[in-house]
């Protein structure tokens, strides 16, 4: 097979200023096809490899030498590289991974511009074999007779039955080996994005091979992230060849620059090829590297204990009305929470099927729906089963232990007890760099969405009459019920509110865990420590708590792991209780004190 | 108020024993009964759902090719609740009361342990359909699920020649049979020259949602340059979460491909897979696979389940062959007596569902093909890798000290099921004759 | 003279329990093991077994019954006493099993061998003699709730906190159990049992004697529970769940009045785990999960908390629906036992007992004043049942 020397010099035909896309591509084909032609044809190489003599500027001389040397070196090889493309995507089906990932080398090789789009649709799966001919094309349709499309020269070929279609398989390596093409191919791409997605992919696969190509591409970068990406790249690759000692630390420094864990691990391999002068620089990087990280950890550890807080303080905040103000032991609250995320399938499945177009908002549609659900539900237990219980809030837990059980059972009867997929909108999936600490998107909506729930949470108690209401019902409810205060009304909408916002919080955990019958008997143990260690009846308290709670176990794991962190946590609770009883913001008054 | 008293307790007292007193004398005419004790309710209801139905299906399918032996088969379902202690009640109530001839159940390792005991005591006969950890072979059992060697070992192989791993993460959950696959597989890789600092072992809770900290270690643990690779032993219900945090964090397969071993069609349908294009599983068969018999499956299984949505899955081929196993082994021995049975069904061989035969061995456990699935976009497991031939199942691994002496073998004369090879003596004979 | 004071101490109830139970432990093994197979009378031996596990049961709410009925402690963890209590006699029946474990190790439990554990870990030595492990079932269970309850009583924890923290020891029990690492055999438990003072856990005649044990156990823990709630302690442990605070002006310490109800609670609790392990077959840590403790809260509410017998016929009750359910209709046994629970706390608060119990009352009342107007010579000294005193519990007071 082929192997790509690294046999051109730096600084061939590049150029500052406008980048013009033809040009650009033109350059791209010509570096790769010039080095494919130094292997295929010794002679063409030589003519196409020509010193520039580091033509920086542009000048006419430059770019009419840059053509007439691709022109040159298109009719050496054009007729063996047109014929080596199609050959080499025609084995592109055959043999095992790995002889497969050295087609897809030869093929990056060859710097074919319609290489890049078919790599990447191979990698993607979409490439089918139609078995008779032997000729690679894309599908579209489905049925007995699907469209068929050359993959390599996009022509229609028109309806072949798809029993004679065979998709190309595609494994891990094969996608790594795709993925270091498509990176060589593009990396002068005219899309900063494109060229972005190329620069990783070069970093990924630093290869001393790719030093040009990355001067190549450094040379006219103007985007700083991409070319801080490119450097970066061609700095791995400096490591790992045995480049001189100053270029050496020349590249010790960018990676050390870069300070992150990969880059620690790039320094750590390095360490063993470095010279003796290096040695020192490179210790220090490490450290420097490690120091930084430890920080980092510190900062990450926050954010992961925030998010779990967060998540907490979502399951419990409801839990905090009908436990924490209206005294109601609420085993159904989980079940709630479970509803709103069933909610949620069912909103996403109903605009799935009929207004595909807003499906990337769907979660703004099933919050109103699953609040709505949830809250009638809610309304309903308080109306049937609650309001013959009150001032026995013992007897509650075993009401609403029954109600959680039959709700479980109709919800596994109704949808299945499996698992339903919900599925995480675009603006919901991926990661975001913050200083350093990777935030997921998701995670991040949630810590939002529970201080907006609390938020407006709190509004509600403190600024609304039903708030009013409630406060007084809670507070007094005979003096209340004597100032005119339709108490049994109240109690309703107090047990609706709590059960709407458990149902909100389902929306929410839809999106991080499984939306099952049994969702809501994971959080239901939770909540109530939540609330309890926080100070039953007290907002303030469920939020201090849930984050505490959620950062002292984020802490803990790392040393103690999951398991142990969570049994330490329990712990911890039980005593804190002893010491404060009655919670860490405890009410004050008579009137707790039964 | 004392004379109210006395009757109700008496009431209470003797309709216990009227019920209790209703057990079944053994039928020799009538329909043979069937047991599927799965749970219906509970934790373990998302997998086990789905197999009593298959279970239905299968004996609905007998049934209309003319029953056993002449006669009809019916099943008889109890749901155990996710309660293991209740599982091995209700193993007793099936052969006691119900009059079972064979039980086709359990999930977990916890369930199966607890009925073992109730078999071995009432000489029944239970086809166990999941993958386990392997270290047991017991004489009333049939293990039609796969053993370690036919499952975690193929896929560790796999990703060492054929992705270049060299850095391993083994997370599971903190049981049985991510504990002991583990040790076996830290053993094996140990073996092939992998240093003990290139392995990380982390065990999780059941239920684990938070997988933060996890897959940013995982990460962290992956950045040294050398190519890394998550052996996952990660419970069902805790999957959802794990995969969504790695689809989140940006863990490319390609960059850090995790394989799992109990992630299934099932687990992935309550998920959005295209981050997850490329990670793995090891399975014994795919939904995907493309054989007549496992198109004709499907088809009989969307049919009587009504839903063309509906996914299988390994464990249903297990019941699949296992039903089959016991059906040709009543045919072969012309009796539904378990001793007769048992006598007869090693060596019965039926299709599988991915194009060979499964052949019942000695030792209770059964030939399998070892399939490597990369996960689709569409919840579907592309086949990326096979072995050549069919696996036996091993019922002691090799790679534990312990059980390496050990083998199982339920025909004569050996008739045992932890035959020590060293000694040539069954079960723990060796410490009493020191 | 001495059977006249504990009729007049204890009540005649207590002779038709102990009675029952004494009759159930000699006719029910004698019906299974003498009576052919066949016979329309003999108790087979599938329900020697369940009927032995649910009087177990019976014993666990029994207990439960003496720390909420009559102290007003709620216990969400109840169920981890009596999982302790099992796992003391799992680890005596695993040691039993010797070297005829798989692996044919004398020394080691089998899941330990394949753990590659080295040597027994500290806390299982002294688990091969049943005297220790005896010792052990109550006193793991009893030192455990006076640890806790000296802490939790004396800090003045009380109501709903006490009950969600009982929640959370439990919770992080099963957690710690479920661990591999604790050498208790993580979820997989205890199980594989041989032998029991060298008789075969599996014979008819052993599980015989396992249920006569039982109803004896339970006959004996009756008597115990009957006599402290009519004993003087009895008395002030029910002012304690009435008024507490009260109880504490008048000079007496509720904390110790709790405490001893907690411990001697948790001892029988952990006795009932004891008994309840030989006749199952296995302990896991799924036995500490929080869902079993509440399940134990419904049988006594049930049956009727604040009275003995209650407990006991909720026990046997919910427990018997629960083995018709899931046999006859799987699909609908949630949607029954969540109804019942439903039902009984909106229109049997008091309980099955508790309410045939008022209503007799009543009848009797009404007779006696029909008859004449003296006040009725020998009516129960204590009535529990009375409504008021129950909604007392964590009622909020009305701020004055």
């Amino acid at each position: 097979m082929l192997y790509v020397a690294p046999l051109w010099p730096a600084g061939h035909l590049s150029r500052k200023g406008g980048d013009h896309s033809f040009l650009c591509r033109i350059r791209t084909i010509t570096v790769l096809a010039k080095r494919t032609a130094c292997l295929i044809s010794p002679l063409a190489g030589e003519m196409a490899g020509r010193p520039e003599g580091g033509a920086k500027e542009r000048s006419p001389m430059s770019l009419f030498a840059g053509l007439l040397a691709f022109i040159l070196l298109a009719l050496a090889i054009l007729p063996a590289h047109a014929q080596s493309v199609e050959d080499l995507v025609r084995q592109l089906p055959d043999g095992s991974f790995s002889d497969r990932g050295r087609v897809v080398q030869a093929l990056a090789a060859t710097g074919d511009a319609r290489i890049a789009p078919l790599l990447e649709s191979l990698a993607a799966g979409d490439l089918n074999v139609i078995e008779e001919t032997g000729r690679i094309v894309t599908t579209s349709g489905r049925g007995d007779t699907v469209t068929a499309t050359d993959a390599l020269t996009g022509e229609e070929i028109g309806e072949v039955a798809s029993a004679g279609v065979e998709r190309i398989r595609v494994n891990n390596s094969l996608r790594r080996a795709v993925r270091t093409a498509v990176g060589q191919l593009t990396l002068m791409s005219p899309d900063a994005g494109t060229r972005m997605s190329a620069a990783r992919a070069m970093f990924q696969a630093a290869n001393p091979d790719n030093v040009e190509l990355l001067d190549e591409a450094i040379a006219q970068e103007e985007n700083p992230a991409v070319l801080q990406i490119m450097q970066e790249a061609r700095a791995v690759a400096i490591l790992r060849s045995d480049a001189e000692p100053a270029a050496f630390a020349e590249a010790v420094d960018v990676i050390v620059a870069r300070g992150d864990r990969q880059a620690l691990g790039i320094l750590q391999a390095a360490l063993s090829s470095a010279d003796a002068d290096v040695t020192p620089t490179i210790d220090a990087g490490i450290s420097a590297i490690q120091r930084h990280l430890q920080l980092l950890d510190v900062g990450q550890n926050v954010w992961y204990g925030i998010s779990l807080g967060a998540v907490l303080l979502l399951a419990a905040i409801g839990l905090a009305i009908t436990f924490g103000v209206m005294g109601v032991i609420n085993m159904a609250h989980g079940e709630m929470v479970m509803l709103g995320a069933y909610t949620t399938f069912v909103v996403q499945n109903m605009i799935r099927a009929s207004f595909p177009e807003l499906f990337a908002w769907s979660l703004a549609f099933a919050l109103p729906a699953a609040f709505l659900v949830t809250g009638l539900i809610g309304i309903a237990i308080e109306r049937g089963v609650i309001r013959w219980l009150y001032g026995r809030p013992l007897e509650t837990l075993l009401a609403t232990w029954g109600l959680s059980l039959i709700i479980q059972q109709a919800v596994r009867t109704t949808f299945g007890a499996s698992n339903r997929e919900v599925s995480n909108p675009f603006w919901m999936s991926g990661t975001f760099d913050f200083y350093g600490i990777a935030i997921t998107w998701n995670r991040f909506w949630i810590v939002i969405f529970a201080l907006v729930v609390f938020a407006g949470l709190l509004f509600v108690l403190k600024r609304t009459s039903l708030g009013l209401q409630m406060r007084a019902v809670t507070q007094n409810r005979r003096m209340a019920s004597s100032m005119g205060i339709r108490t049994p009304w109240v109690d309703a909408m107090t047990f609706g509110l709590g059960s709407g916002i458990a149902g909100l919080a389902g929306v929410a955990l839809s999106q991080i865990d499984n939306v099952s019958p049994n969702l809501g008997q994971g959080y239901i143990i939770d909540s109530f420590m939540v609330v309890v260690f926080g100070g039953v009846g007290n907002l303030w308290g469920t939020l201090v708590g849930a984050m505490t709670l959620g950062v002292l176990n984020k802490f803990l794991e790392p040393y103690a792991g999951a398991v142990l962190a969570k049994i330490f946590i329990l712990v911890f609770i039980i005593l804190f209780i002893q010491k404060r009883p009655r919670g860490l913001f405890a009410l004050k008054g008579r009137a707790v004190d039964a | 108020m004392r004379g109210m008293r006395r009757t109700l307790i008496a009431g209470i007292a003797a309709s216990l024993l009227v019920s209790a007193a209703g057990s079944a004398a053994a039928q020799d005419e009538g329909p043979i009964k069937v047991g599927v004790l799965h749970s219906l309710s509970g934790t373990m209801a998302i997998s086990e759902t789905t197999l009593k139905d298959v279970m239905l299906m299968l004996i609905e399918e007998q049934n209309k090719k003319g029953g056993l032996l002449g006669r009809q088969l019916e099943p008889v379902v109890i749901d155990i609740a996710s309660d293991w202690p209740l599982a091995a009640e209700k193993a007793r109530e099936m052969y006691e009361v119900n009059g079972v001839d064979a039980v086709f159940g359990c999930w977990t390792s916890v369930c199966r342990k607890s009925v073992l005991p109730v078999f071995e005591e009432l000489n029944g006969l239970l086809f166990y359909p999941v993958q386990y950890e392997g270290e047991e072979s017991q004489r009333n059992v049939f293990y039609t699920g796969a053993s370690p060697n036919q499952q975690a070992i193929p896929a560790v192989d796999y990703l060492m020649n054929e992705e270049g791993v060299e850095r391993w993460v083994l997370a599971g959950t903190d049981y049985v049979y991510p504990q002991t696959t583990n040790k076996i597989l830290e053993a094996y890789l140990q073996d092939a020259g992998v240093a003990p600092e290139d392995i990380m072992i982390n065990y999780t809770p059941f239920g684990h949602s938070d997988w933060q900290t996890i897959v940013s270690e995982i990460k962290a643990f992956g950045s040294s340059g050398k190519k890394t690779a998550v052996v996952s032993t990660i419970n069902g219900d805790a999957n959802v979460p794990f995969y969504r945090e790695l689809g989140n964090q940006g863990v490319d397969a390609a960059d850090i491909p995790v394989v799992a071993f109990s992630v299934g069609e099932e687990e992935l349908a309550g998920l959005d897979t295209s981050p997850l294009v490329g990670h793995l599983a090891a399975w014994n068969y795919f939904m995907s696979v493309d054989t007549p018999e496992n198109a004709e499956f499907i088809e009989t299984w969307h049919a009587f389940i009504g839903s063309e949505e509906r996914v299988t899955n390994d464990p249903m081929e297990a019941h699949y062959i296992g039903f089959n196993m016991w059906v040709g082994a009543v045919e072969k021995a012309g009796t539904t007596d378990a001793d007769a049975v048992i006598d007869a069904i090693v060596g019965v061989e039926v299709p599988n569902l991915t194009g060979g035969t499964a052949v019942m061995l000695p030792n209770h456990h059964i030939t399998k093909p070892v399939l490597i699935g990369e996960i689709q976009d569409d919840g579907q497991f592309d086949v990326v890798w096979e072995t050549e031939d069919l696996v036996p199942g091993d019922a002691w691994s090799d790679f534990l000290p312990e059980s390496a002496v050990l083998e199982a073998d339920w025909t004569a004369p050996i008739n045992c099921g932890n035959y020590n090879t060293q000694t040539q003596t069954c079960g723990g004979a060796q410490a009493a004759a020191n | 003279m001495i059977t006249a004071f504990f009729y007049r101490a204890l009540g005649a109830k207590l002779y038709w329990v102990v009675g029952l139970l004494l009759a159930a432990a000699i006719l029910i093994p004698a019906s299974n093991l003498l009576l052919p197979v066949g016979h329309t009378l003999r108790v087979p031996n599938y329900a020697v077994a369940l009927m032995g596990k649910y009087l177990t049961y019976a014993m666990l709410a029994l207990a439960l019954d003496l720390v909420w009925g009559y102290v007003g402690i709620l216990s969400l963890g109840h169920g981890a006493f009596f999982a302790l209590g099992g796992y003391a006699m799992g680890m005596y029946l695993m040691r039993q099993i010797g070297s005829r474990g798989v692996y044919g190790n004398p020394d080691l439990p089998d899941f330990m061998v394949f753990l590659n554990w080295q040597e027994l870990p500290w806390y299982w030595w002294g688990f091969d003699n049943f005297w220790f492990a005896m010792m052990m079932v109550m006193v793991v269970p009893g030192l455990l709730a006076f640890a806790f309850g000296w802490f939790a009583f004396r800090s003045r924890v009380t109501g709903v906190y006490l009950s969600i923290i009982t929640q959370a020891m439990t919770f992080a029990l099963m957690l710690a159990f479920f661990r591999n690492d604790m050498g208790f055999g993580g979820n997989n438990g205890l199980t594989d049992f041989r032998e029991i003072l060298g008789f075969s856990v599996q014979a008819p005649a052993t599980r015989a004697g396992l249920f006569a044990a039982t109803c004896v156990a339970l006959a004996v823990s009756f008597v115990v529970c009957s006599a402290i709630t009519k004993s003087k302690l009895g008395k002030i442990m029910i002012s304690v769940r009435d008024a507490e605070s009260r109880t504490r002006f008048i000079g007496y310490r509720p904390e110790y009045v709790k405490l001893f109800a907690f411990v001697v609670s948790a001892i029988i609790a952990g006795i009932a785990g004891a008994l309840y392990v030989p006749q199952v077959g296995i302990i896991n840590p799924g036995e500490f999960a929080p869902a079993n403790s509440i399940e134990v809260v419904v049988w006594t509410a049930i049956g009727g908390r604040g009275t003995l017998v209650g407990p006991i016929i909720g026990a046997i009750l919910v427990n018997y629906a629960k083995t018709w359910f899931t046999a006859a209709y799987p699909e609908l046994w949630l949607f029954a036992l969540g109804g019942l629970f439903v039902a009984v706390t909106l229109f049997l608060p008091k309980g099955i007992v508790g309410t045939i119990g008022d209503y007799f009352a009543g009848r009797r009342e009404r007779k006696l004043v029909e008859a004449s107007d003296t006040p009725p010579p020998d009516l129960p000294v204590m009535r529990p049942q009375n409504a008021e005193s129950y909604r007392g519990e964590t009622r909020p007071q009305p701020a004055e």
